[in-house]
């Protein structure tokens, strides 16, 4: 982009140029590869224009050409960061258009998982958010607790990032007791973990002036620009998917949403703190309360016989093949909006189904993507400086927002 | 501002809370891994490097060449060629995965009727070229040779070729055959 030919007035008349900046793509503060074009004057921002699409796959166009339970690995290269969540909502998704249901062993594991999601997530986001604004040493301490989570989903699925783990209709594989031990103790050290992250940064002077009454954001803008998840409650609106449509077992569950008061960076911060808290009770309750029982719902129609049956039976046998080169074949026509509460706020899947076992249109509606257009009326008026903090504030990742 | 609060400005108090922590961790062990120098094992079910199951008393490959793997594949990376053989047998005369395309989503484990096919928990390879990358029947065979068989093969395909019975209610409540005129 040529330099800007805004031009500004000087007090005693004359006039000044405005300068372009760019921000990016390959920033590291902007986590991933967005572009900011920013116009300035002196340390003042004029103007700021995200320039989005550099990691632009085409996902939603590619789906179209897979059968649906081919979409579940797509769907973790959405948000990387947190892929469990992005199965489970898609799989959610998939479950409410066909009519079937998972098990309610399985809706326990994936309440579980997801929480455990929201938590890798927001280690991911406070180690980078501090390390943007210039605090180093929380970043190896969040690595450190996420390290660990990691290791527990590579236990449970055999990867660490990507785990494809959620199946339409139930989940991959059965928890058992000695990863539920395991995750039981992580639950019970993680408090004293997330106290560790306060006293380092939650008084700290330079912290507190880079993030209190910057960025702000009222409620009445948070709710026009349509923010959601931690973005939205730290301006003091109590939304939550979870709570006002809820899925999984999360009404069977006590916990509460944290809300912001002024909108500033250190209230959203604020609020990600508090959902560490309610994200560990919420998976501590989950591995009381987890009953037993299949993981698997009883819809052959959608869902993969099992392996033990399928060279035994002739029935299971069909099923096996027609699921797998047709995909769920018998799915039923129309269209279904599924939203999910993902750790960075409200991930919907749009699904239309003309009957075939392929969606005939799946779109995504990515919370990055619409935290981003946000982003110039969080930066503009502010510093230079301060525009890395926002960027970091509203916890944006580039593979869910260009798809 | 109250008095307490000046005094807590004054002193630097929350700073010497963090500088404490700080001080208190760098006497503690540390938890960094030196990757390189001491390596770990994956645990059991790691999605790794491709591997075709070994028939342990044919000494052939276990698949038979369905193409399931290949179709339910998100991204193609898996191509079989095949051709008859004496009495109308099928025959696979190349099995090929594109590693440098696979997701290692193990979707294709998942596929696989016979377990034929499966991921190891190896994961460190490289090359210098792409060709090396396109692992062929023989290689495959070879992966199943190296980071398989035995008791750790029995392992992954009881853990993690799901879904199996027991994951459904149905199998469990009226018999392994209730499957029929669905």
């Amino acid at each position: 982009m040529n330099n800007s030919d805004t031009t500004l007035q000087n007090d005693n008349g004359t006039k000044r140029k405005v300068m372009t900046l760019n921000l990016g793509p390959q920033h590291p503060a902007t986590h991933g590869v967005l572009r900011l074009v920013l116009e300035l004057d002196g340390e003042t921002v004029v103007k700021c224009t995200p320039d989005i699409g550099y990691l632009h796959r085409g996902v939603e166009k590619h789906i179209e050409h897979l059968n649906y339970l081919q979409v579940i690995p797509h769907t973790d290269r959405l948000d990387y960061i947190a892929a469990m969540a992005n199965n489970i909502g898609y799989c959610i998704a998939v479950e409410r258009l066909f009519g079937i249901e998972a098990p309610e062993r399985a809706q326990y594991i994936r309440t579980m998982l997801a929480e455990l999601t929201r938590i890798v997530s927001h280690l991911l986001w406070l180690g980078t958010h501090a390390l943007d604004i210039g605090a180093m040493t929380v970043f190896l301490y969040c690595f450190r607790e996420r390290e660990k989570i990691q290791v527990l989903y590579e236990k449970l699925c055999g990867a660490r990032l990507t785990v494809s783990y959620p199946r339409i209709g139930g989940v991959k594989r059965d928890v058992d007791a000695e990863w539920l031990d395991e995750l039981y103790r992580f639950t019970e050290e993680f408090p004293t973990r997330v106290e560790e992250y306060e006293t380092l940064i939650d008084q700290n002077r330079i912290w507190l002036k880079r993030t209190k009454g910057i960025g702000v954001i009222s409620a009445e803008e948070a709710i026009n620009l349509g923010l959601s998840g931690p973005t939205l409650r730290g301006s003091g609106v109590p939304y939550d998917v979870r709570k006002f449509m809820p899925y999984g077992v999360y009404d069977k569950l006590k916990w509460e949403v944290p809300t912001g008061v002024n909108g500033d960076i250190y209230d959203r911060y604020r609020v990600r703190m508090e959902e560490f808290r309610q994200s560990n009770s919420i998976i501590r309750q989950c591995i009381e309360k987890m009953p037993s029982g299949p993981i698997m719902a009883d819809a052959p129609k959608f869902v993969l016989p099992p392996k033990d049956k399928v060279l035994n039976n002739m029935e299971q046998l069909i099923h096996h093949f027609v699921l797998i080169t047709k995909g769920p074949a018998t799915a039923p026509q129309g269209e279904i909006y599924v939203a999910t509460e993902v750790p960075k706020g409200e991930l919907g899947f749009y699904i239309v189904s003309d009957g075939s076992g392929k969606p005939y249109r799946l779109r995504i509606r990515p919370p990055s993507f619409v935290h981003i257009s946000a982003l110039p009326k969080l930066c503009e008026g502010g510093l230079v400086a301060d525009v890395i903090a926002n960027i970091g504030s509203i916890d944006i990742v580039l593979g869910e927002c260009d798809r | 501002m109250t008095f307490k609060e000046l005094i807590k400005k004054i002193f630097f108090i929350e700073i010497i809370g963090g500088l404490a922590l700080t001080l208190k961790h760098s006497l503690s062990p540390a938890v960094t891994r030196q990757y390189p120098e001491k390596r770990i094992t994956p645990p059991p079910g790691a999605r790794g490097l491709h591997a075709l199951t070994r028939n342990e008393s044919t000494g052939e490959a276990v698949c038979v060449g369905c193409g399931l793997c290949a179709a339910m594949c998100p991204t193609n990376c898996i191509s079989i060629y095949t051709s008859e053989g004496e009495d109308h047998k099928k025959i696979v005369d190349r099995y090929e995965v594109n590693t440098l395309r696979c997701l290692f989503c193990a979707l294709c484990v998942e596929a696989c009727p016979y377990g034929a096919v499966l991921l190891t928990p190896h994961f460190e390879y490289s090359g210098y070229s792409r060709s090396e990358f396109i692992y062929t029947k023989d290689r495959l065979l070879e992966n199943w040779d190296k980071y398989m068989g035995g008791a750790k093969s029995r392992e992954y395909f009881d853990k993690f070729w799901t879904p199996k019975s027991a994951d459904f209610a149905r199998v469990d409540a009226k018999g392994s055959e209730s499957g029929v005129n669905q």
